[in-house]
């Protein structure tokens, strides 16, 4: 059949030149498909930032953060980043940890609390070096529970008994049960644990969060009362102590250990920030549309706020700075991670989070907005206290 | 037509060339023994992104000896765990956890009812009664034998609090050691010996991942059902560690690639629980594993806990010499509950227990020694005999306490004397008399007073001993026993 046409007509394929590759039919509808595709991935990957290297400059800042960090590697956030030519490279180490090391080859840190954020910021003053602060947000410093442990320790439901995800906790009366030396099955059986009753930390010569818990003990321990001086601070870190670091040696992540599946045998009662907690079950709820109530937090009524600060060490990490804190991308984010933003004027509220979650259909804790850190000592006395609890190097 | 298609290829290949294929990299890594079955994981890491991780493996322990020390030049470290680099005191270098596995212990299924529950003080239980044989790994060089005799320790001591140097110096390894069938260099090198004796032996004690894959190997004629021992689970994070900070760009993607999507999978496959939480995991690594210990703080603490490692594995039990007051006050209430608590102690007292090999003296005395006797245990008959001497009904009146223990002291050969009495020494020599005769060294005495005995000079025969006075009156008479059996 083909060979009886190519005689009929001899002229076209004798004379016609060889039809180039591209234009091939069989070749072109596939390819021209497949470029298609290429094509439209390509742009609507550029579109959202994810491969703009190749096309446009991009700015690498560098940061050492501790629990913020988590801010940073969030796909979202490093999206809304790269849309804007960022692209962050971050370090983490605790919070003071970052405070006592070489920070210079930095753009900015961000210490999770004030008092590494102090620690650091007049070492750039003594040093005559950039720093630039930025406040986004903040979040209170919790003990993250489960439901039967928080019974245990008979802390009271905020809100309908066996639902509510938060509790309030009278601070004496978990401090009494920690100097007793009591075991959680000697609070209540049914929690099958011979570990000895306390809220676990990370590394009080490190982490911001034990350092605050440290702080907390000590004055709740102190009868609501912050040491003055110096010979009353130690004497209250050497009261503190044994409660301290019966724990042994701290686990490097609470909120990684509790927030794990196997988190109710690693650290049932662990000291970690709010949005650490929030972030889980805003992200549970939006994934699954069920929340974790197994999964509950312990208030301390003292008001443990802590806010993390930005400091910008180059105007690099100015500009990143203030991107966090004014693109309303990057704040609505914060939200969806469980921070409380400030408002525009700067004021501390927990308005936007409670809308937020209310939208949700998530619970909404009920702290009062107060004081932050007031029950810390001095900064000077509390690094006194740290050290001596910590034996820190 | 044929123009748009070339540009298009051109922008397409110069996207995908400068936004992927990152520079291939070639890191080595000092590693523990049981990540030599990552190979085809590690390929795969190779070919998504680069890098190649070169692993030389060196037992955890020697390995963190090394790093304390300065290292051996190696780029990176990937360890079962960074614990005993902190207790050396060592800053941690940049590190991030990329797995998961306890440390548990895997046992015959046949034998598994005899351990229901699998907790560290049944496992000791069973082995001091020579009802279970394990193998585990060497705790002076693999992590996975420290962490398994921290785990026991901890146990044993059941303050609920990190294990310190003063709770293991009531030496409560014996028993659990009766059961050691053999030690191995490393966690894997456990793994094969315990396949070539897998007839003569009940348990291996290791990583979950390294008895999950030996439960896949088909080496095994009976597989083994895998027991996690509540009572005191030590967790590995395998930190990948940074070494040389130049090295960071790779690092850095070696490490998104492991705590990525694949990479977890990967590792699930192996027998590694992910670090991730959201990742749906297979049944077998979704495994409550109870709850964690609360790990020692102090490098001294696993200097002494070695030290009396070393002490039970050589077999070094000091005999246990129970001088026991069978005068007629006792009558009632008192020896009913001396023999009771010898009876927990011939079986079912955990880490208490009368092991196999252990030798153990009972000296009866009123007004004189009643009676001596003296057991090695071999097996359940010298039990009952020993049994049979506590079940004796022919007290009588008068109290030789100085006496009897003085015959107690010599029977002690460098063991320690238990003193059970209720009275006031009213036969024999008296308290100075015994004290002058005390030989040097003296075998630590502890004293269990009930009722009426004196309190006083109890006291200062026990102290003078090394030894102390517990009060049976405000505890029950098993936990003083327990409490101050086998302390040297």
């Amino acid at each position: 059949m083909a060979a009886s046409r190519t005689f009929e007509e001899p002229a076209l394929t004798v004379l016609a030149p060889p039809r180039p590759v591209l234009r091939r039919k069989r070749y072109l509808l596939p390819f021209g498909i497949s470029a298609a595709v290429a094509l439209a991935g390509a742009v609507a990957l550029f579109v959202s930032g994810t491969v703009a290297l190749p096309f446009k400059q991009v700015l690498v800042i560098t940061g050492k953060l501790a629990s913020k960090s988590e801010f940073f590697t969030d796909d979202v956030v490093r999206r809304l980043l790269m849309a804007q030519g960022v692209q962050v490279h971050i370090t983490r180490a605790g919070s003071r940890s970052i405070a006592t090391n070489d920070i210079d080859s930095y753009d900015f840190v961000f210490p999770s609390g004030q008092p590494a954020a102090l620690l650091i910021r007049n070492q750039r003053q003594r040093e005559s070096k950039y720093a630039k602060v930025h406040k986004p947000f903040f979040s209170p410093i919790v003990l993250a529970t489960y439901r039967d442990y928080a019974e245990a320790l008979q802390a009271v439901e905020q809100g309908e008994p066996d639902k509510s995800l938060y509790y309030n906790l009278p601070m004496t009366s978990l401090v009494e049960h920690i100097k007793e030396g009591q075991t959680w099955n000697e609070l209540s059986h049914g929690l099958n644990n011979g570990n000895r009753v306390l809220a676990q930390t990370s590394d009080i010569c490190s982490a911001n969060s034990a350092a605050t818990y440290l702080g907390l003990i000590a004055f709740v321990e102190n009868g609501n009362q912050i040491p003055q001086d110096e010979e009353s601070a130690l004497a209250l870190a050497d009261r503190i102590k044994p409660l301290l670091t019966s724990q042994g040696l701290p686990g490097d992540d609470m909120s990684k250990q509790y927030l794990a599946p196997e988190g109710k045998g690693l650290a049932p009662v662990a000291v970690i920030y709010e949005h650490q907690y929030l972030a889980h079950q805003i992200r549970l709820k939006q994934q699954t549309g069920e929340i974790d109530r197994n999964r509950v937090l312990l208030y301390p009524e003292a008001q443990v706020q802590t806010v993390p600060e930005l400091i910008a060490l180059t105007p690099a990490g100015d500009r990143l700075g203030e991107m966090i804190t004014n693109h309303p991308g990057l704040r609505k984010r914060a939200l969806e991670l469980g921070f409380r933003v400030f408002e525009p004027d700067g004021s501390l509220s927990q308005g936007q989070l409670t809308g937020f979650l209310k939208a949700l259909g998530i619970d909404v804790p009920s702290t009062g907005v107060g004081d932050t850190e007031t029950f810390l000592p001095s900064l000077p006395l509390l690094e006194k206290m740290i050290e001596r609890v910590g034996d820190c190097p | 037509m044929k123009r748009l298609a070339a540009v298009l290829l051109a922008a397409l290949l110069a996207a995908s060339c400068s936004a992927e294929a990152p520079p291939p990299a070639r890191l080595t890594v000092l590693a523990s023994p049981e990540l030599a079955d990552l190979g085809p994981v590690l390929e795969r890491l190779r070919r998504d992104t680069g890098v190649e991780l070169v692993l030389e493996h060196r037992n955890t322990l020697e390995a963190t000896a090394a790093l304390a020390s300065g290292g051996a030049g190696h780029d990176l470290a990937w360890l079962s765990s960074d614990r005993y680099l902190k207790l050396r005191g060592a800053r941690p270098p940049l590190s991030t956890s990329t797995m998961a596995s306890p440390l548990v212990i895997g046992v015959k299924k046949g034998v598994a009812d005899r351990v229901r529950g699998g907790t560290w003080a049944e496992v000791a239980d069973r082995a001091a009664a020579g009802e279970l044989r394990f193998g585990m790994a060497d705790p002076h060089r693999a992590a996975s034998g420290l962490d398994a005799l921290v785990g026991v320790a901890t146990a044993a001591a059941a303050t609920g609090s990190a294990l310190r140097p003063q709770d293991v110096t009531c030496d409560k390894l014996g028993g659990f050691l009766t059961g050691r069938a053999f030690s191995a260099p490393t966690s894997t090198a456990a793994a094969d010996e315990y396949v070539r004796t897998q007839d003569d032996v009940d348990a291996l004690i290791g990583y979950e991942s390294v008895l999950l894959s030996l439960n896949d190997s088909g080496k095994l004629r009976e597989p083994l059902e895998i027991a996690y021992p509540r009572d005191g689970i030590v967790l590995s994070d395998y930190p990948l560690m940074l070494l040389k900070p130049e090295r960071r760009d790779a690092y850095d993607r070696v490490v998104d690639w492991l705590r990525g999507e694949r990479g977890q999978r990967l590792l699930m496959e192996r027998g590694r629980r992910p670090v991730e939480p959201d990742l749906p995991r297979p049944p077998r690594l979704s495994e409550p594993i109870g709850n964690a210990l609360y790990f020692p703080d102090r490098q001294e603490v696993l200097d002494t806990l070695l030290a009396a490692y070393d002490r039970a594995a050589a077999g070094e039990r000091g005999r246990v010499v129970f001088v026991l007051d069978y005068s007629t006050s006792m009558a009632g209430a008192r020896i009913a509950g001396l023999r009771e608590a010898f009876a927990t102690l011939g079986g079912g007292g955990g880490f208490d227990r009368f092991a196999l090999g252990e030798t153990i003296t009972v000296v009866r005395f009123a007004g004189r020694v009643l009676q001596e006797h003296t057991v090695t245990v071999r097996g359940q008959a010298d039990l009952d005999a020993l049994r049979d001497v506590l079940a004796a009904d022919d007290l009588v009146d008068g109290t030789a306490i100085w006496s009897a223990l003085d015959r107690g002291h010599r029977l002690a050969e460098g063991g320690a004397v238990v003193l059970m009495t209720d009275g006031e020494n009213n036969a024999g020599i008296s308290a100075e008399e015994f004290l002058r005769a005390l030989p040097d060294p003296p075998a630590r005495t502890y004293a269990i007073r009930f009722g009426e005995a004196d309190p006083v000079e109890l006291d200062r025969v026990a102290k003078a001993t090394g030894g102390r006075v517990v009060d049976a009156a405000t505890g029950s008479l098993l936990e003083a026993v327990k409490e101050i059996r086998g302390c040297r």
